[in-house]
């Protein structure tokens, strides 16, 4: 075995090249513009009505009930008879596409030439954990490999220095779903989101306990006794010496990955990074990008996590509570789309926003919003996206998508971004071929252009 | 023709599917004859030998001993019961070796991980909040138990699936019947769709019975008629109508008195909290009442109009701009405690750590059996067409497989658990016995001889030896369903003691192993779930929206520490990632055969990190003080005894001792032996 293959192997896990019947992919199904993926996630539900779907119809019947004829539609907490609440925010068009987006995202709002923006996604449940679960997974179970998963599943890694998966949650806490949201499921381990966090020690356990002379002394102990137990032909032990020196290796790179004093100052003021309320976002942002310049693969970012104060949740205060999260994520999420593109790196980066719902145009403690799975707004930006349009719509009353999209497409449209056929990328468990999409997605080709 | 048309329209204007019963009938009849689902056949054969075909040869003694210990126990041989292996020259050594083994009480606990991964065991019910299960662990160590004292398979099996209904007072059967309560539940406020939620408790009840059991995907026909297997959807929810009146139920499992004494400590154990967290409302009380006038003075004047109403005279508009009002003042704990000067803050965080270090002495809970019983009544199920529940079509009444001509399922509500258990455990079931022996010969040959354990449908595959597994499945059930005696013979093959392809140690017995072999390894059976250590990236994944203090408290007693890790807290939605980097199962859905992986992050964290800091120093402790003043190369003859089971070859023990001279420590060479290939993997 060669020594790239072997690397190759090791840092893609495979457990055993026997198992490779069960197994399929490793390189894209087709030729494709995308290679890796940022899935901006906006934790809790930002509203859609309030950001990229306004509702002019909403001011008309304001502190009326939804009429009749659209039924009786409650949230989790709201049972359908609360009053209409009209968005606090204004519209504009913005960008030669001329698209509409609020006043509370300015700074994102100079980048939609870029965007696709959808506006008819629909989940299936009302709740944040399991929603969240069928946007990152397909299901609204747990227990299922998410999408960055499934994506280094079918594609690998292109790092031998770095995790081919990484996750960025809020500092403050962790989203209502938790580590499954990043989890494997019942894929190998190797396709776990890796943790990362700005700072000196960016993965868990990188740092060594000894210095690092010691290190090396050990580890090259260790190389030698490993070597002799190898018994030739022995494929995985002969991975797991090489996991060793991956490793080696990411303790070397991964500290040099995070260290954003490289960064020029007009970098870092382009994601923010000079003002108190966006530079924790900007950080992440940035550290995404540098993530993906090194051929990290997936790169997952949480905004919201923890205190119900530091989510897009926002039953009541919908507008204190938006302008918080909105001000710290806009003008990071910009920074980064106009980084990506000035580096020429938007081009081969699918850039996902998005959440596991929107919001009710009904209001909830008189000036907050429910959940709603029936109709909300994503968009994706770069690798193969065609920006500068807005697809799809909800109803007047932006409660319901129209036409809608299920998460199912949402995944498989980014699966195909990538070169990866959604019936192709399958495992077989406990006696099913299981994929992302389970009984499959219709690519939204005109995202795609 | 005409007639299926007439029906298919009145089906449709009654709301009715159309379940065509013939044509599944048909379908099913024309793919009976799947090998699984054929008698198992008792082939004429001396042994597993003859039909196993040819072996490897026999391993040598060390290797011997070492893959037996880490087979049966999950733990590496003591050194000196390596020694005493050696030495005994008796013909029946090996024969003794197995019995001793076997009878060790990690016997169960190695065995139990195996059949917890299947039902997908955890401690805590898993989605947003994943609350703990208090009482979920008398299951794990009912498991434990049962293959410790070799509960018969046929026994263990009407336990979990029907203890309460066969055995109403044997408390232990109570205890198993949290088989069926083992898998995720999703447990959430607000309007939830109740119906939606019992479908899936239903189909997590039905799809561990189909996999652990029956080795069949029977889930796969939930929404659909199976594609692979002749289980039409009719059959899915007639399987799961057994299950329809079954619900969770917590039985106390102490004497009335007990109960009350226990009540009783928890009563006096409040009444020591209560002023501590009475001062800590105390001190927050100004700060609330400040920020709600704050909050107050932001209020429309209809809202605060409505505010000043009382409760009970406040008209329909008024209750409902009251209670948005409400609302709109409430205070939430961050805010709060942001809002303290730092004196207050300072005096509300040592009154917190009070209650932290208060919260170690509450008494247990009364002690319940987390288990399963029925309802009064079993509520109506119906095929859901594509397994929406608000997509009923006709009823049907509780029933078994057909394609395995099954014996009817009568009852109300009870008993009809008892007809699965006995029909299951008949011995005359050709599934049974089949998928219960592959998966002990999965777990000593690696593979299982069907490859798929939960699956021995059409997808799953022939077995790779049908003759064998027939003998197996046969020799089990006349041996009365005695795990250990099939186990025994086995073991005892020239098959299984030869040599094959090292096989990377399960997550759970590396930690097991490193703990072994430092001598920190505390081998206590048994007991409630515990919270050792973790690392401050790993706390921060503890999803919670209140304040994110004492969400993990550690176990005290450091001793517990160093517990096998079948013992650990099993969370579902945070993993320990030294076991997670090592493909220990997520708890979500049920695992038969676990992926071995080889990744950089299990690198990361069998070299770096504190756990096995910790462990690389007591091991080099362990072996320093055996040595005394006897010196280095004795030390790492130890090491070599300790973690390989063997001493080091001169040309191991030249570089040791190279390698020791040049600056390195003992802790780091120990470090290195528990990072070897050799110890991580099973001979």
């Amino acid at each position: 075995m060669y020594r790239r293959d072997i690397l190759r192997w090791a840092a893609n896990g495979f457990g055993a090249l026997a198992a490779e019947s069960l197994l399929a992919g490793q390189k894209a199904h087709f030729p494709a513009k995308a290679k890796s993926v940022i899935f901006l996630f906006m934790v809790g539900g930002p509203s859609q009505i309030d950001t990229f779907d306004p509702k002019p119809l909403l001011e008309k019947y304001a502190g009326e009930r939804l009429p009749e004829s659209l039924g009786k539609v409650p949230g989790q907490f709201t049972d359908g008879s609360t009053p209409i609440l009209p968005s606090p925010w204004k519209f504009k068009r913005h960008g030669r596409s001329g698209t509409w987006v609020s006043d509370l995202m300015p700074h994102i709002a100079e980048c939609v030439d870029d965007l696709c923006i959808v506006r008819n996604f629909h989940t299936e449940s009302v709740v944040h954990a399991p929603a969240m679960y069928q946007v990152m997974s397909g299901r609204i179970l747990m227990g299922y490999p998410s999408l960055g998963s499934w994506v280094t599943y079918g594609l690998g890694s292109e790092t031998e220095n770095l995790p081919a998966y990484v996750v960025m949650p809020q500092p403050e806490g962790t989203p209502e779903g938790g580590t499954p949201m990043w989890g494997s499921g019942f894929l190998p381990a190797v396709h776990q989101g890796t943790l990362l966090r700005p700072g000196a020690n960016p993965i868990l356990h990188l740092k060594p306990w000894m210095e690092s002379r010691r290190q090396k002394a050990t580890l090259g102990l260790l190389q030698e006794m490993n070597r002799q137990d190898a018994p030739a032909g022995n494929e995985e032990m002969a991975a797991r010496i090489a996991s060793y020196e991956l490793a080696f290796r990411m303790q070397t790179h991964a500290p040099e990955a995070v260290d954003l004093k490289q960064e020029s100052a007009a970098t870092r003021r382009l994601y923010g990074l000079d003002e108190a309320r966006t530079a924790e976002f900007g950080t992440r942002c940035l550290l995404a990008r540098r993530m993906v310049e090194r051929g990290v693969r997936f790169v997952q970012i949480y905004s919201g996590g923890g205190p119900v104060s530091m989510q897009w949740d926002a039953h009541d205060h919908l507008q204190a509570n938006h302008e918080k999260m909105a001000g710290m994520t806009d003008k990071p999420v910009a920074g980064l789309i106009k980084d990506l593109k000035s580096r020429g790196l938007l081009d081969s980066t699918l850039v996902i926003w998005g959440s596991e719902f929107g919001r009710l145009p009904m209001s909830q403690s008189g000036n907050g919003r429910d959940h709603n799975p029936h109709g909300f707004t994503m968009w994706f930006a770069g690798g193969g996206v065609k920006g500068g349009q807005v697809l799809g719509d909800t109803d007047e009353f932006g409660l319901r998508a129209i036409d809608g999209w299920h998460m199912r497409d949402f995944h498989a449209t980014i699966l195909h971004a990538l070169g990866l056929d959604q019936n192709k990328l399958w495992y077989l468990h406990n006696g099913r071929h299981e994929k992302l999409t389970d009984f499959g997605g219709k690519v939204m080709e005109r995202v795609l252009g | 023709m005409k007639k299926g048309w007439l029906l298919a329209l009145a089906a449709a204007v009654c709301g009715l599917a159309w379940v065509d019963n013939a044509k599944d009938d048909a379908w099913v009849a024309s793919r009976k004859n799947w090998w699984a689902f054929q008698p198992v056949e008792r082939p004429e054969a001396a042994g597993i030998d003859e039909l196993a075909g040819k072996s490897g040869a026999e391993l040598d003694r060390r290797r011997l001993i070492r893959r037996l210990s880490l087979d049966l126990t999950g733990l590496p041989p003591a050194a000196g019961d390596v020694e005493r292996f050696l030495r005994d020259e008796s013909e029946d050594a090996y024969e003794k070796l197995v019995e001793r083994l076997m009878a060790s009480p990690h016997y169960g606990e190695r065995m139990g991980q195996k059949w917890l991964d299947v039902v997908r065991y955890a401690d805590t019910n898993g989605f947003e909040l994943d609350e703990e299960r208090k009482h979920a662990w008398r299951y794990r160590d009912y498991v434990v138990a049962a293959f410790n004292k070799d509960k018969p398979y046929d026994l263990f099996i009407k336990e979990q699936i029907a203890g309460d209904e066969m055995f109403p007072e044997n408390q232990e059967a109570l205890i198993a019947t949290g088989f069926l309560r083992a898998g995720p539940e999703h447990l959430v406020g607000g309007n939830q769709d109740e119906e939606m939620n019992r479908q899936e408790v239903l189909t997590e009840m039905t799809a561990v019975i189909g996999g652990a059991f029956l080795g069949l995907t029977v889930n796969c026909a939930r929404c659909h008629n199976h594609k692979f297997d002749p289980i039409p959807q009719a059959d899915y929810y007639r399987l799961q109508a057994v299950l329809a009146g079954t619900v969770g139920k917590d039985p106390v499992i102490v004497p009335e008195e007990e109960k009350r004494g226990r009540e009783a400590e928890q009563k006096a154990f409040e009444e020591r909290m209560k002023p501590i967290t009475d001062e800590i409302k105390a001190i927050e009380k100004p700060y609330r009442e400040r920020l709600k006038e704050e909050k107050k003075a932001k209020l429309s004047a209809g809202h605060l109009a409505a505010l000043a109403v009382e409760k009970d005279k406040r008209n329909e508009v008024e209750k409902r701009l009251g209670k948005e009002a409400e609302d709109q003042i409430k205070v939430s704990w961050d805010e709060a405690v942001a809002a303290l000067t730092p004196e207050d803050r300072e005096r509300r965080r040592g009154l917190r750590n009070k209650m932290h270090a208060l919260e170690y002495e509450r008494p247990a809970p009364v002690p319940a059996a987390y288990a399963m019983g029925n309802m009064e009544k079993a509520p109506a199920t119906h095929i859901l067409k594509v397994g929406n529940h608000k997509m009923k079509q006709e009823e049907v009444t509780p029933g078994l497989l057909r394609v395995l001509n099954p014996p009817a399922v009568t009852g109300e509500v009870a008993g009809r658990r008892t007809a699965l258990a006995n029909w299951l455990a008949s011995g005359e079931h050709p599934l049974t016995a089949r998928v219960m022996v592959n998966r002990i010969w999965q777990m000593r040959m690696g593979e299982g001889i069907v490859s798929t354990p939960n699956d021995f449908g059409v997808l799953g595959g022939k077995p790779s030896n049908k003759r064998l597994l027939d003998w197996l499945a046969w020799e089990f059930v006349r041996g009365g369903w005695s795990v250990k005696k099939l186990d025994r013979q086995i073991l005892l093959s020239k098959a299984y003691r030869g040599e094959r392809t090292p096989r990377r140690l399960e997550a759970e017995f590396l930690r097991d192993s490193v703990l072994a072999v430092s001598g920190a390894l505390n081998p206590r059976l048994g007991g409630t779930p515990l919270k050792v250590p973790i690392e401050q990236e790993v706390y921060d994944l503890i999803f919670t929206e209140a304040e994110p203090d004492n969400l993990w408290p550690v176990e005290r007693d450091e001793r517990e520490h160093t517990r096998r890790s079948l013992y650990l807290l099993n969370k579902r939605t945070v993993r320990l990632p030294m076991l997670a980097n090592f493909d220990q199962p997520d708890a979500m859905t049920s695992c038969p055969a676990r992926p071995s992986s080889t990744h950089a992050l299990q690198a990361l964290s069998l070299f770096n990190s504190p756990f096995m800091e910790q462990q690389s120093r007591r091991f080099a402790e362990r072996v320093e003080t055996e040595c005394g003043a006897s010196g280095a190369d004795c030390m790492v003859r130890r090491a070599y005894l300790h973690a390989l089971s063997r001493p080091p070859r001169a040309g191991e023990m030249e570089s040791a001792r190279k390698f020791l001279t040049q600056g390195g420590s003992m802790t780091e060479f120990c470090l290195a032996m528990l990072n070897r290939n050799e110890f991580v993997y099973v001979p």
